[in-house]
């Protein structure tokens, strides 16, 4: 069979260019657009998915995790009882205000005040051990590299949380927020820190590891079941990292602002490439005739047009996962909250092929204009 | 003067239209192309058409084709009732048994001679191998053989209707359509190009349709009709002279 559709792609590949940067440039939109939204509100969840619990319990009806409320010490001698429990630690979450040494203002906090042994849950998987072990001079502070600057400080500076003095021991990585600036402690300066009245005594949330994290679902629905021990719910740490994400994408109307953009996107890419592979199929139209003429059916001629749809698609494919790579790259040496995942990618690509395929039906109707009688004169 | 015989009734007859009518409506005003119009055609014949434009044989020729059907009468092509098939079978019967040559030349800018001859023979569902190697037979009965490699922009005028003639040919239809071959192209070409389509017909036994009103194709002819609006005026073998005088290598009847 003579490659009709791929000869003509790459012998005529200026008048197909457009259609081929549509098709890449939808691409990489929905991948960057995919990326920067998953990376923002991923960080709503940093607390959980940087952390190795397979439990959450805070406080019932908690819809994301920045905005819990105290619990009392008895959900953890409930989490405890639990025969597949296999540790339980607090974790306390306090809204504080910053003054750093430079003129930066007051800044909006988060504290974290976590366990700091080696073996501890809370963003074991942000903090190293040595980072970790730092926090237990009282007072000190670790934050993320990319905040030091809106802070005000440079490692080993003082500053002051809540009119408590306390000193930055070390910088980490991944510890963005949302909304304002993460600051981790041990559960000790964390008590200092917290000036309400109302937490003396209380936990915000208590987290717990499992002997086989695959029943976690179970036994949170377990533990959920009495108030014996005061209000308290348990969520999977999956779950509750969905929910707080979730929160802040419905929450902020983004969600709605993604979706949008990338229904203009999809359509603005489909407008470009459909006009181009008719204008492409009308500029061989005779040709098509012509063969129409000598007996190659109508299906076959459709074939062809898809087959070049497909290739524009893939090659546009192929264009925004090379720039989207680099890109990728770029972010996250820059600290810009960037997330992407195998099946997010899939879908995105998916998508931008799925605007080649409808161009190229968009394209087909005008074959239509293949009449082999008007080619006679 | 209607319909005298036709001068060759030795050979076979191929083609006929039967009280063939066409009209065509623009705006208000209806216009019949073709009245009721019968005809024979011969096979192993180079039969031309010719009148002036508007005089209907380029939708004679379309009908007889199989590309557009007649409001009344019936076309029999082969043994093939035409008239009552549909979309798909004309297609199918175009496949397999008919060769196009256009006044434009109608090549893929991106295709090679030799890959414009293949792309309908692979169609056909013939075999890689068997599809290369009658077009390049093709190629080389038209004269082609050293240029196949080239593509349309490579090309003269008479080379590319070489090409379209060498795919039309590439297929060994039965019957070969030419609208205005050589129109497009010089003397020296226009000479070319009807030399091939004589001897399509004489060597191959093509029923070789030609309409045009090119005078110079008269002399090369086996067969003449004139048309006038939608009618058949005179049907003759053109003079012997005018074949000699043209350069046929062998006359007529």
């Amino acid at each position: 069979m003579v490659a009709l559709a791929r000869k003509t792609l790459i012998q005529e590949w200026r008048r197909f260019l457009p259609a081929i940067l549509a098709v890449g440039f939808a691409g990489l939109l929905q991948l960057l657009q995919a990326a920067l939204v998953l990376g923002i509100f991923g960080s709503a969840s940093v607390y959980i998915t940087g952390s190795a619990a397979d439990l959450w319990a805070g406080y019932p009806g908690t819809q994301s995790v920045n905005l819990g409320r105290p619990i009392g010490e008895d959900v953890a001698m409930r989490l405890r009882m639990d025969p597949d429990v296999t540790k339980v630690e607090p974790f306390r979450w306090v809204d504080a205000d910053w003054r750093g040494p430079r003129d930066t203002g007051g800044v909006s906090v988060f504290v974290s005040g976590i366990d700091p042994r080696p073996d501890g849950m809370m963003f074991s998987r942000a903090l190293p051990p040595a980072l970790r072990a730092k926090l237990n001079e009282p007072g000190a502070v670790i934050v993320d590299k990319a905040d030091l600057d809106s802070l005000g400080v440079s490692i080993g500076d003082t500053a002051a949380i809540n009119g408590q003095r306390v000193r930055v021991v070390g910088v980490s990585s991944g510890l963005r927020a949302l909304g304002g600036v993460n600051i981790v402690s041990s559960l000790d300066t964390a008590r200092v820190l917290d000036i309400d009245p109302e937490d003396a005594g209380m936990m915000t949330y208590f987290v717990a590891k499992l002997r086989d994290p695959s029943k976690a679902k179970a036994i949170a629905k377990r533990l959920s079941g009495s108030d014996a021990f005061g209000p308290y719910t348990v969520w999977t740490a999956k779950e509750f990292a969905r929910q707080s994400q979730l929160y802040w994408m419905l929450d902020t109307g983004a969600g709605a602002g993604v979706l949008f953009l990338a229904g203009i996107v999809f359509l603005v890419g489909a407008v470009i490439t459909s006009q181009t592979l008719i204008a492409a199929v009308i500029g061989s139209i005779r040709e098509y005739a012509t063969l129409n003429a000598l007996g190659v059916g109508r299906g076959a001629l459709r074939k062809v047009i898809m087959e070049q749809a497909f290739w524009v698609g893939a090659l546009g494919l192929i264009c925004s996962i090379v720039i989207g790579i680099v890109m990728l790259i770029i972010a996250r040496s820059r600290s810009v909250p960037m997330e992407l995942h195998p099946l997010t990618a899939g879908v995105c690509l998916a998508l931008s092929m799925a605007l080649a395929i409808v161009s190229g039906l968009a394209a087909m109707r005008s074959l239509r204009r293949a009449d082999p009688a008007s080619l006679l004169r | 003067m209607s319909m005298s015989a036709a001068p060759q009734t030795s050979s076979t007859t191929t083609l006929q239209a039967h009280g063939v009518r066409k009209s065509f409506v623009s705006g208000r005003v209806q216009s019949t192309v073709l009245h009721d119009l019968t005809l024979d055609v011969h096979a192993s014949e180079l039969t031309l058409i010719s009148g002036p434009s508007g005089c209907g044989k380029s939708t004679l020729l379309a009908i007889l084709s199989g590309l557009q059907p007649a409001d009344a009468g019936g076309v029999r092509a082969l043994g093939h009732e035409l008239s009552g098939l549909g979309m798909r079978e004309l297609e199918h019967f175009r496949l397999q048994h008919t060769g196009f040559v256009f006044q434009g030349f109608n090549l893929f800018p991106a295709l090679t001679a030799l890959e414009q001859v293949e792309l309908p023979l692979s169609y056909m569902g013939l075999a890689k191998g068997l599809a290369r190697k009658r077009a390049i037979e093709s190629l080389e009965e038209v004269g082609l053989g050293p240029r196949m490699r080239l593509r349309p922009a490579e090309l003269s005028g008479g080379e590319k209707q070489r090409v379209a003639i060498a795919r039309a040919l590439a297929k060994q239809p039965e019957l070969l359509f030419a609208d205005e071959p050589t129109s497009a192209l010089d003397s020296a070409n226009g000479q070319i190009v009807i030399d091939i389509l004589h001897r399509i017909a004489r060597t191959h036994g093509t029923t070789v349709l030609c309409v045009s009103h090119d005078p110079r194709l008269v002399g090369h002819a086996d067969r003449m009709l004139t048309m006038e609006d939608g009618r058949i005026l005179s049907d003759h073998a053109p003079p012997a002279s005018l074949s000699t005088a043209y350069g046929a290598k062998e006359p007529s009847a």
